[in-house]
């Protein structure tokens, strides 16, 4: 009997440290994953990222990665991505969701075009920079970026962005750098408070912004969606 | 035979008085050149358990420690970092590291030190990076860190230190904080510098959940929020 409860005891013991270490290495795979889809997003015509090597199975192996930034530096664990002025190519790449504790996202200078994902807010939910200025983006600025609650700097400026600004983004409480200059953008601007005060420059070259520091949205044709 | 007694006399004499100015202005020499840096660190060694023998090349006699192992220096011969990341040392930190005044990095990180951080770790006035995590660290986050003024990374995560977190750090231009997986309690800042850190700097505490954001002065757009009231 008392073998009986030792063997348990061992099992037991072999299960917890299974479960331990998955864990641990969960938030790795997650990070390597997340590093994996942008390579593949991507054309890389500069080779940047064929220099990221996923044979090293050390942790810490990504940190030394171009334009990676780690919280440690012995842990796969991704605290920004900066693949600024890389000449890349391609769509926004959703994977970046399973960098689970990313807090800055700087893509701009490339040639990515495509649409901004409509669930950004929830592939970057604790970026405090979000730059994807003077890119090729289409389509309109996603309503879920007024989810990303930490955001201190979004950059959209320099893309071929339409539609209205979703007015939610006022909500953004930390936002102190704003810009959506040269786009196709149209309607009326959001109502900033706080930070970021209210200047024309954010909002320069577009089609037909109105509203705070602009000229006033008095005719119908400014309240069109 | 008097006479010669009296030269043999005058020679051992002036054999020892010349030793002993050579000792004393040896003294004088190693006094000027051993500085207090070496010493400081050496009182930090005495502090350790090093089972690795990461320090062996600490020797307390040598004139500056800028050749000891895990130590980088200045042009001046001054400690600039202090490199122990990952070297198996127990014990505890000592106050006496604030005579180190031009620290820029200090890394200790994944060791199993104890004990609690030291006020005068807050003397450190170029210090540009803190690595104390994944330790056996307890007590409060020393206020006095607040006043580094140059420093832009602090990770004390992975230990036990409770207490509240300093507001004094807001005024810290910190770009890189972590402080989680420790047992925090109290408000998470939100102001200065703290306005970059988001729910990851201080998971796994017990801290009380702040809001994003002060509220939005509207009142027509209600905020709906799913995050927990504690973190």
């Amino acid at each position: 009997m008392l073998r009986n409860r030792a063997v348990d005891c061992l099992v037991a013991g072999f299960v917890v440290m299974l479960l331990s270490c998955k864990s641990f290495t969960f938030a790795a795979e997650s990070d390597l994953s997340c590093l994996r889809s942008i390579k593949k997003s991507f054309q890389d015509p500069n080779k940047y990222l064929t220099s990221w090597d996923f044979s090293s199975r050390s942790e810490g192996a990504i940190c030394r990665f171009i334009g990676i930034i780690c919280w440690h530096p012995d842990e796969n664990s991704v605290l920004s991505i900066n693949l600024s002025n890389m000449g890349l190519k391609g769509q926004f790449p959703t994977g970046i969701k399973n960098c689970t504790s990313l807090t800055g996202l700087d893509l701009s200078f490339n040639q990515i075009s495509g649409e901004i994902p409509t669930n950004v807010g929830s592939i970057v939910p604790f970026a405090t920079t979000l730059d994807l200025s003077s890119n090729k983006f289409t389509g309109r600025i996603p309503k879920s970026i007024a989810n990303i609650s930490y955001l201190n700097v979004l950059k959209l400026d320099h893309n071929q962005l339409s539609g209205q600004i979703p007015p939610e983004l006022s909500l953004l409480g930390r936002l102190r750098e704003f810009s959506v200059a040269s786009n196709l953008l149209i309607g009326a601007v959001p109502k900033f408070g706080g930070k970021l005060g209210n200047k024309a420059d954010m909002y320069a070259n577009n089609t037909g912004l109105c509203g705070g520091p602009l000229k006033p949205c008095s005719s119908t044709s400014d309240k069109l969606r | 035979m008097r006479s010669n007694e009296m030269g043999r006399l005058k020679l051992v004499f002036s054999d020892v008085f010349s030793f002993l100015c050579l000792i004393f202005v040896m003294g004088f020499v190693l006094r000027v050149s051993a500085n207090g840096e070496g010493d400081a660190l050496n009182a930090f060694k005495l502090s350790l358990v090093d089972p690795n023998n990461a320090l062996e090349s600490w020797n307390s006699l040598l004139m500056n420690p800028c050749t000891w192992f895990h130590i980088t220096c200045d042009g001046n011969d001054s400690v600039v970092r202090v490199d122990l990341g990952n070297a198996n040392l127990s014990g505890k930190l000592v106050p006496q590291l604030d005579q180190l005044k031009n620290l820029r990095y200090l890394e200790l990180y994944s060791n199993n030190i104890s004990g609690t951080i030291p006020k005068r770790f807050g003397n450190l006035k170029n210090l540009e990076s803190l690595d104390l995590y994944s330790n056996s660290l307890s007590g409060p986050i020393p206020d006095t860190l607040g006043k580094l003024t140059k420093l832009t990374t602090l990770r004390l995560n992975n230990n036990s230190l409770s207490g509240t977190i300093p507001m004094s750090l807001t005024t810290v231009p910190l770009q890189l904080l972590d402080l989680s997986n420790n047992l925090l309690t109290g408000v998470i800042p939100v102001n200065g510098s703290f306005s970059l850190f988001t729910p990851i700097s201080f998971a796994n505490n017990r801290l009380r959940n702040s809001p994003s954001a002060p509220p939005p002065q509207r009142t027509d757009t209600p905020r709906t929020s799913s995050v927990p009231p504690y973190i």
